[in-house]
């Protein structure tokens, strides 16, 4: 019995372990490219062990390319989307959840609706409109659609519905409003999933390529995923170069994702419905 | 001068009418308990009161000012729930503080007064702690700290004891009524658990089906129940409830023959008013009030509870009805006899078949 419990646990590690080395091996690979010189990257010599350390290409990509103008723009539009989404969503939801109005049902109808309509059915319409409001090549363009995430206003009405009613009646009993509510009492209540919501937020709105690459069309406000594609000259493509700006462009995400780790776990099954 | 008053006071939910037409009067200073069984809309009135339900009609006035379209904020009334309500994020001081801090007191006010109730509630030490740090009793002396500091003119209570188990019950019971001594505010308490009820009330409302049933002190209640419900609900156990025939009256005496016993006869003390011979009525007698006799109910007892000072005996009537008998200071094995029981006229209660009494 317990012979075959460690036999089967010898087995699932040592998928698992393969499955990871197939997954990482693209890193693996990225970062190894990304310290040669750009001269040995497709030659025969090139292995698959690391041989060279050589930081040409990161150094490169900084000073001959606008890396730093797009981490700026990155940085900045994720910000923005992640915060202006989070604290929308949490009251639209906290409303939604709490509040009795005429309509509330259907406004919440509509938030479901706009779950199940896929991003790129809006695209034509959206790109029409950022460009009739003049906002093509600006952070607005690249910002205003990606505020609507449904999931977020979705979740958090969960966790809201959950908070036992007496805790509102408490609140209202000692003198507090809706404010109060919201945000020393439903908010503090639910910060787990607050961060949780921001990180995945943050993800997504700096992995966002498809939209950005439509409306940014100029260097100077592109995000790093897009910028990548600039990251060619007249000879055509440079590995090495191309792999740093990506490695770099990564980096935050993977710095954020090592420190929430868990938070980041905890959001992704809970907005895929695994939990809550 | 009265704390609460509702008039005429009534609440449907959508089709549904849970309260109909509620009067009363809740004296200023007292503690006064809603009592009735599940469903009868005793925490209904008690959130009509402190205004988290909207009243469907009738008026509401807490110490001469009409407050039935007030905010709950303003009423002037603190509710300590049943599941205690706490502030899961928040210390047991910020718990406490809360309202204050909401009404934007002073930091020295805030201080005084919650160290002034966490004196009352023997809680000084637990200031620091967050409510899941503490046990269900500590949980709901936190709720009543929260309530105190606010100084309310109307406590409420809805069952804020059925979450703790039985012996901190009879602890945190007495301290309620510590509590209402020391600060003797108007209390409203809501249970469902007549001992409760009689325990801690000066006065005690009895609820059924959205009606109020009777009010009074809780000695009155069980002396002197204006309906059948009452008298089977205070009381424990239950008062014993015999369907009979009336046979005859006389100046101030109705006999009447107990369904299924023969020619047995008992005497009830009633006017009869409104009786003819051969009317059914209800006979309710409690268990301390048979004795044993020559002749009487015969009763074939089932089985004995003994609790030492008293023992329980429950029998048998003719017609397989249900008995209780209170017996002081008898030990003796009685179970599977029959014995005869009687009581005083004084002593049995009279209900028409609507289940009024025929006083
Ligand atoms: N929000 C509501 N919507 C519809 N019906 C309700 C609502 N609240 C209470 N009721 C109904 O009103 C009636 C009285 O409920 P209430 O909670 O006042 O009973 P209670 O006497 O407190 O009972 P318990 O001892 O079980 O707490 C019940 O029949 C209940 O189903
Ligand atoms: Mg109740």
């Amino acid at each position: 019995m317990i012979q075959t419990r460690k036999i089967e646990n010898i087995i699932l590690s040592v998928i698992t372990l393969c499955a990871a080395a197939i997954w990482v091996f693209p890193l693996y690979w990225a970062m190894v490219t990304s310290l040669r010189r750009e001269s040995r990257v497709v030659s025969d010599s090139a292995g698959l062990i690391p041989d060279e350390f050589n930081l040409t290409s990161y150094i490169d990509a900084i000073l001959n390319t606008r890396l730093l103008t797009w981490y700026w723009n990155s940085i900045g539009t994720s910000l923005i989307i992640t915060v202006v989404t989070v604290v929308t969503s949490m009251m639209c939801a906290y409303a939604i959840s709490q509040m009795r109005f005429p309509g509330r049902r259907l406004l919440y109808l509509v938030v479901l609706a706009s779950f199940m309509i896929p991003a790129q059915a809006l695209v034509v319409s959206q790109f029409i409109l950022m460009n009739d409001m003049g906002l093509i090549n600006t952070w607005g363009a690249i910002i205003l659609p990606q505020l609507i995430v449904p999931v977020v206003i979705i979740v958090y009405k969960q966790f809201f519905d959950a908070v036992p009613k007496e805790l509102r009646e408490a609140v209202l009993l000692d003198g507090g409003g809706e404010y109060t509510l919201l945000f020393k009492v439903y908010l503090p209540l639910n910060w787990g999933i607050t961060a949780a919501l921001s990180i995945i937020t943050f993800i997504g709105a700096w992995n966002a390529f498809f939209w950005p690459f439509l409306v940014a069309t100029s260097e100077s406000t592109m995000t790093i995923p897009v910028g990548i594609t600039q990251v060619q000259d007249t000879f055509g493509v440079q590995y090495a170069r191309v792999m740093s700006v990506a490695l770099l462009g990564a980096m935050p995400v993977a710095v954020a994702y090592l420190l929430f780790q868990r938070r980041v776990t905890e959001a992704v099954m809970i907005s895929s419905g695994v939990k809550g | 001068m009265t704390g609460v008053i509702l008039r005429n006071v009534e609440k449907s939910f959508g089709a549904a009418k849970v309260i109909h037409d509620v009067s009363l009067d809740i004296p200023k200073g007292a503690f006064s308990v809603f009592v009735g069984p599940s469903g009868c809309g005793k925490s209904t009135l008690l959130r009509m009161i402190a205004g988290l339900e909207e009243t469907t009609g009738g008026k509401i006035e807490i110490e001469g000012q009409d407050v039935t379209d007030q905010e709950p904020a303003r009423r002037g009334v603190a509710m300590v729930f049943q599941n205690y309500a706490l502030y899961p994020h928040l210390s047991v001081f910020e718990n406490m503080a809360f309202s204050l801090r909401l009404a934007r007191a002073k930091q020295s006010v805030i201080k005084q007064k919650v160290h002034a109730a966490a004196e009352i509630l023997k809680m000084v030490d637990q200031l620091d702690k967050k409510p899941s740090q503490l046990s269900g009793g500590q949980r709901q002396r936190v709720a009543i700290g929260r309530a105190i500091v606010r100084e309310p003119k109307v406590f409420l209570f809805d069952e804020p004891l059925s979450n703790l188990d039985a012996e901190l019950r009879v602890q945190m019971r007495l301290e309620l009524a510590r509590l209402h001594r020391e600060i003797g505010a108007t209390m409203i308490y809501v249970t469902h658990d007549q001992v409760e009820a009689m325990t801690l009330a000066d006065k005690i409302f009895v609820l059924k089906d959205g009606f109020v049933q009777q009010a009074g002190a809780p000695l009155h209640l069980y002396d002197d129940p204006d309906n059948q419900f009452v008298a089977g609900f205070i009381g424990s156990p239950a008062m014993n409830f015999i369907p009979a025939r009336v046979t005859g009256r006389s100046d101030g005496l109705i006999m009447a023959q107990p369904d299924g016993a023969g020619a047995i006869t008992l005497e009830a003390k009633s006017t009869g008013e409104g009786l003819s011979d051969g009317t059914i009525v209800t006979l309710g007698i409690r268990p301390e009030c048979l004795r044993p006799a020559e002749t009487g109910l015969s009763a074939k007892i089932e089985m004995s509870e003994e609790l030492g000072g008293v023992s329980y005996l429950h029998a048998r009537l003719a017609g397989d009805r249900p008995l209780v008998v209170e017996r002081r200071g008898i030990r003796e094995m009685l179970e599977g006899r029959t014995i005869h029981l009687t009581a005083d006229p004084a002593d049995i209660l009279v209900f028409d078949p609507d289940g009024r009494r025929l006083r």
